[in-house]
């Protein structure tokens, strides 16, 4: 099950559910009747130009930020009205931060973990733990601010995971960071993703966001326009109705084949690719074909037309264009 | 024990900086240099007087120790002021806001780091302090007072400072602040009292004499030195050295016809007990505005209003 914007006003089972949320700074309004539920274990990835919402809203998530009205329920907590048992369930990795002078990797984590009250052998235990998750055990005596800014991002997660929350937000994790440290983070997510994590993740690059995403939210002028599992959203934008057909001879048979279903028509036609859009069954497909084959042309393949996040987002946030 | 994992981790970062080994040279430095000049002056003063030269070395005392106290008081907030604005400019605010941490737990521990660093000076100071009690022969209950009136001062200053830090975006903000709320406390305590003096004044011209309410009340006036940190020393001090009061005697210089609280605080040491209490009740005042003010969710939702 994937993220929905339109839920119940309470009993939520996901991890984060917000209802109806408003935000303003002055006459401008930040973030419009936002509603959005990201269940338990989801990589959620929040995309939308800038100025959308994305990260008014991930710090009202955070507890940094009261929205003017509307719920936010976190692991079936009301935020607004727990915030100190909130803190416990959220690990925050804002989109810029800085690191202390003269503070080793092993004593950061050490901080933070005494942040959250834990006991230094526990906070030793984890956070060896997830220095190594992170892929920084060689850095523990280290000072922090000599590492590269890959490495600090990873070391800001690895923080952000030390008291074991229920939800990781990351705010534009991968802005400024060389391509080689966006892999990192990358498979670094996927990882706490497959242990059972639910992240929520804002980025502009799209391209990242649909590879290690299983959800996304498009937000737009402060309000949601978009938003659930990837493949659903595009088909609720692209629709389901567009075929490829790749074929090495007989193509003006197959036109001629395609033109007797009433179903069909030719969008373009290329020298080895026609491009169909139908409301066939898959049944009919499958015996158009049939029928282009056996009437000899040379049919290499055929596949649905998909579409990209990036058409995906242009074409939602693109004002109705 | 449990200690602030902030005290933890600021004194140990800034222990490994350069900063803390010039501030405690700075620190030794200047009170050498005092020492030096009132050392100079008692021998001075010994070669034309009788007084045993040994016994003057009590005077190294409060010398001493005012040194101390006006440091402390001007570094101190400094401290403070670029605690919460420096973590802001640093971005390392809001993860703080994250954790488990209260926002006056926060405060509690960025002012607890001043104090610490302050006391560190203090207690490096000593070998010189013990002088005055090994040489001149005071009382080691002094020793102990003269670091309970440093811890204060410095809890005064930090709280100021953080308070500061709290409205300010930038840390220079945030100290020149500091600094005027001192001129504030030094100077405006004592603005209710130049205004009595030039109005009994007047009276006293244009009429021949004050009235009577005036004459039995008029000494209350100086309830509103309680705040002043001068007056304050003042009065420890020369309660210490002296065994008077100094604003008792101030209070009777106005007559001998008063009444009022001030009657009661200028008997005994009530007026350094409720002065004290006073610091203390105002600085933790200051500590809880600084929190309510860091508190990035407390009473914005009213402000916005609910739709």
């Amino acid at each position: 099950m994937g993220a929905c914007m339109d839920m119940g006003k309470r009993g939520c089972d996901g991890m984060l559910q917000i209802n109806h949320l408003y935000k303003s700074y002055g006459k401008f309004q930040a973030v419009s009747n936002l509603t959005l539920h990201i269940p338990k274990g989801d990589l959620f990835g929040f995309v939308g130009p800038n100025g959308a919402g994305k990260t008014t809203t991930i710090r009202m998530v955070c507890g940094l930020m009261l929205p003017n009205s509307g719920d936010i329920f976190i692991n079936g907590i009301d935020a607004m009205a727990h915030q100190k048992e909130i803190k416990k369930q959220i690990g925050y990795v804002p989109d810029f931060f800085g690191v202390y002078d003269n503070l080793k990797v092993r004593e950061y984590m050490d901080f933070y973990g005494s942040m959250y009250r834990m006991n230094s052998r526990e906070i030793q235990r984890i956070s060896d733990d997830l220095l190594e998750l992170v892929n920084l055990s060689d850095k523990k005596e280290v000072f922090v601010d000599t590492l590269s800014r890959g490495m600090k991002q990873r070391l800001c997660v690895a923080r952000a995971l030390i008291h074991n929350p229920a939800l990781l937000v990351l705010d534009e994790p991968n802005s400024g960071l060389d391509p080689r440290a966006r892999v990192e983070m990358k498979e670094l997510l996927q990882n706490l993703r497959s242990m059972g994590k639910t992240i929520v993740i804002s980025s502009h690059i799209l391209s990242e966001l649909s590879e290690m995403c299983n959800s996304i939210g498009i937000m737009n002028h402060g309000s949601l326009v978009a938003a659930g599992r990837i493949e659903d959203v595009m088909e609720g934008v692209f629709g389901n109705n567009q075929l490829v057909i790749t074929l090495d001879e007989g193509r003006e048979t197959a036109i001629r084949i395609v033109n007797e279903y009433t179903k069909v028509e030719v969008d373009s036609v290329g020298e080895h690719e026609i491009k169909l859009s139908h409301n066939m069954t898959k049944t009919e497909i499958a015996q158009m074909v049939g029928a282009m084959i056996a009437g000899g042309v040379v049919v290499t393949g055929f596949h649905k037309q998909e579409g990209d996040l990036e058409t995906l987002f242009m074409r939602v946030t693109g004002d109705g264009q | 024990m449990y200690l602030s994992p902030i005290v933890k981790k600021d004194v140990k970062v800034q222990a490994r900086s350069m900063k803390i080994c010039w501030g405690v040279f700075a620190y030794e430095l200047i009170l050498a240099l005092v020492f030096f000049l009132a050392m100079s002056i008692i021998q001075g003063e010994s070669r034309y007087s009788t007084s045993n030269v040994y016994s003057a070395m009590v005077w190294l005392y409060p010398v001493l120790a005012v040194t101390q106290l006006i440091i402390l008081g001007l570094v101190v907030p400094v401290r403070t002021a670029s605690a919460i604005s420096g973590e802001k400019e640093r971005q390392t605010f809001d993860i703080m806001m994250t954790t488990g941490m209260s926002p006056f737990s926060v405060i509690m521990g960025k002012v607890m780091t001043a104090i610490v660093q302050g006391m560190f000076f203090v207690v490096a100071s000593m070998p010189v302090m013990a002088l005055s009690f090994i040489i001149g022969g005071m009382s080691w209950a002094y020793l102990f007072l003269f670091l309970g009136i440093a811890f204060l001062v410095s809890l005064f200053a930090a709280s100021i400072g953080i308070l500061c830090s709290s409205l300010c975006k930038k840390s220079i903000s945030a100290v020149i602040m500091s600094y005027v709320f001192y001129l504030l406390f030094f100077l405006g305590t004592a603005v209710p009292l130049i205004i009595y003096w030039i109005v009994v004044a007047n009276l006293e011209y244009s009429l021949g004499t004050v009235p009577q309410f005036v004459e039995s009340y008029g000494a209350n006036i100086y309830l509103f030195t309680l705040l002043n940190p001068a007056v304050y020393l003042a009065e420890f001090f020369a309660g210490i050295m002296a065994g008077r009061s100094v604003v008792s005697s101030m209070v009777s210089s106005m007559g001998t016809q008063n009444k009022g609280p001030i009657v009661l605080l200028t008997t005994g040491y009530w007026w350094l007990i409720f002065a004290t209490i006073l610091f203390v009740g105002v600085s933790f005042l200051f500590l809880w505005i600084a929190s309510k003010r860091i508190n990035p969710i407390k009473g914005q939702r009213r402000k916005g209003g609910r739709r």
